[in-house]
């Protein structure tokens, strides 16, 4: 362990850690930076002089934000889409890993092939949206959840994590007279709860962000949040009436930061603590048929 | 003896259905849901070869052969978009591909356990954010009246302000270091389990044979790591074409479209915004096509040289 304490090992710690310090701090700085911005007063903003802490504290932009009907009724748009989209999502991809995790089962390998082919070569923007639309769905809030119900990169994490379940135990439960509705219900789901939170999370994230399909698809009433920020970015939509012509953008900086930090809360408040679901299934999911 | 085979075939298949006809049951509406939502489009595709008619169906109302694909082959538009996609695709490669290999080794490398723990979470949280969240925030930050670059730019140096998210000089520069931060400590966690998948004997004897920890790093864990390097390599050359659509659209400006429009946001111009949906299809197709052969291609040049592929 002498190795440790020679100059250039020394120098090569020193290093690691200066560089590690540095990827964590502009990781970070965005953030603080959004929240700095959201809790300054106009006028400081206009001088520039918000850096990394508020100056002139106000909470002013949250209550703009709040009592901006579309804003709320964005941000229940989204938080509908995550709940319904995953719930749906996650019932979907139950039903077809399970099946498809029974190598012995006749056209599982069929099938198998499908699912794989279908990642690799897609209908494409154009025919997907002719299809939602031949399908009535424009307009309509199953525009958002039905198109991406089976995510297939989900679909095969959940499908190997199936795999990993021993099969004896289903043959107990068959002698025991179970069925297969009952064998998923009370053996396989029960000892899938980290996948299923893997996956839940990575469909939750998925509905949470999504934007493009909302813009497309929806009409502004049925907006999720992130198109609404999206609007407000490009200057389709505005946030609260400025008082005086001058102090529009300013305002409009400070609003937009909050808007920023609400619509990424959730994600940024629950991250740590679900952290090691989200990495788990980047280990079991290579995807393999 | 025909007729008995025969008999304890449909037995059998009776047998089987009796007892597996549940898990048939299940998969039955993600099949339907495959078929409607996955293959439908697909076949859709032949929207490509057909003219498109508002109101007479998404099939298309005759076939009219390659008339599209020719014109788009002549078109201007087309080849820049082309371009654009090879160009920016091939930075960000050259660039982030490295990166992730770089900032695993490192990471692999802190001593602190409960530092290297916050490093890794707080690394891995970019790739949660939505591109939305992402490029509003990059705005602001690169804002020339407000955004902080701009400011320290101006109070350090006395330089000019510079509308970065509107100049066409910095639109790759942006792309490519925005992919940086969102996705380094993310493709990273691959390249860490491969680390950590290292014989410890390997570096004891590094050690014992008096190798500090840079060659420790160039003789031990970079060849230990080379088979995850070089299947990670080939799936991204298989993904070339195949860019962070989403972003490019939000950064997208008139002022910068001369290199940030990419295929993808040229087939949802012509196609979405001005209802071109037959020319628009015919390009989605032709980089999709694109895209197989080089999946395929990849694939089976991984299955050469390390024995795995992806599928």
């Amino acid at each position: 362990m002498r190795q440790y304490k020679t100059r250039s090992n020394f120098l090569f710690n020193l290093f690691v850690n200066l560089v590690m310090l540095t990827s964590l701090l502009l990781c970070l700085i965005p953030f603080v930076y959004m929240i700095a911005l959201s809790l300054s007063s106009p006028k400081a903003i206009i001088n520039n002089e918000v850096f990394l802490w508020p100056k002139g504290f106000t909470l002013e932009s949250y209550l703009q934000i709040f009592n901006y009907p579309n804003f709320f009724h964005a941000y229940g748009n989204t938080i509908l889409y995550t709940f319904v989209g995953t719930g749906i999502s996650l019932a979907m991809m139950i039903l077809f890993a399970y099946p498809l995790s029974k190598t012995r089962l006749k056209g599982q390998k069929a099938l198998m092939k499908l699912v794989i082919f279908s990642m690799f070569f897609t209908g494409g923007l154009i025919p997907n949206y002719l299809l939602v639309s031949s399908l009535g769905l424009i307009n309509t809030r199953w525009a958002m959840l039905l198109p991406f119900a089976i995510n297939q990169f989900n679909l095969i994490l959940l499908i190997n994590f199936f795999r990993t379940i021993p099969e004896d135990m289903e043959e107990a439960a068959i002698i025991d007279g179970l069925d297969y509705f009952g064998i998923l219900l009370k053996i396989i789901l029960p000892l899938s709860g980290a996948a299923l939170a893997t996956v839940g999370l990575y469909t939750a994230v998925f509905f949470w962000n999504d934007w493009f399909n909302g813009l497309i698809y929806l009409k502004s009433s049925q907006f999720p949040v992130m198109l609404f920020l999206r609007n407000i970015v490009t200057g389709t939509s505005m946030v609260g009436d400025a008082a005086g012509a001058g102090d529009k953008t300013t305002i409009a900086i400070s609003i937009k930061s909050a808007v920023i930090i609400t619509s990424t809360l959730p994600i940024i408040v629950l991250y740590p603590f679900l952290q090691r679901y989200f990495v788990k299934g980047i280990m079991i999911g290579a995807v393999k048929g | 003896m025909r007729k008995k085979r025969k008999d304890v075939n449909t037995i059998t298949t009776k047998k089987y259905f009796a007892r597996y006809w549940q898990l048939y049951l299940m998969l039955l509406l993600p099949l339907l849901y495959f078929l409607v939502f996955k293959y439908a489009p697909m076949i859709g595709n032949v929207l490509a070869f057909r003219r498109y008619r508002p109101g007479m169906g998404a099939w298309g109302t005759e076939w009219v052969g390659l008339t599209y694909f020719r014109r788009f082959f002549g078109d201007p538009a087309f080849w820049r978009a082309f371009r654009n996609t090879l160009i920016l695709s091939l930075i960000n490669l050259v660039i982030n591909f490295p990166i992730p290999i770089i900032f695993a080794i490192l990471v692999n490398e802190i001593r602190h356990l409960a530092f290297k723990r916050v490093v890794q979470t707080v690394s891995y949280m970019p790739r949660f954010i939505s591109t939305v969240v992402v490029i509003a925030i990059l705005g602001e930050l690169l804002s020339p009246s407000s955004g902080i670059i701009n400011i320290l730019r101006e109070r350090l140096f006395g330089l000019e302000a510079i509308y970065f998210m509107n100049d066409s000089k910095y639109f790759r520069m942006i792309y490519v270091l925005v992919d940086t931060w969102q996705y380094t400590g993310w493709t990273a966690i691959i390249y860490l389990a491969a680390i950590t998948g290292i014989p410890s004997d390997l570096y004891e004897a590094a050690t014992i044979d008096g190798a500090n920890k840079a060659q420790q790093i160039m003789f031990v864990t970079i060849p230990s790591i080379m088979p995850t390097i070089m299947v990670m390599l080939i799936l991204n050359v298989g993904r070339l074409l195949s860019l962070g659509f989403e972003k490019v659209l939000l950064m997208y400006t008139p002022d910068n479209s001369m290199v940030s429009d990419i295929i993808d946001t040229l087939v949802y111009r012509t196609g979405l915004a001005n209802q071109n949906y037959s020319y628009a299809t015919a390009i989605g197709l032709f980089s999709g096509l694109i895209g197989i052969v080089l999946v395929a291609g990849s694939n089976s040049l991984s299955k050469r040289l390390t024995g795995d592929g992806i599928y």
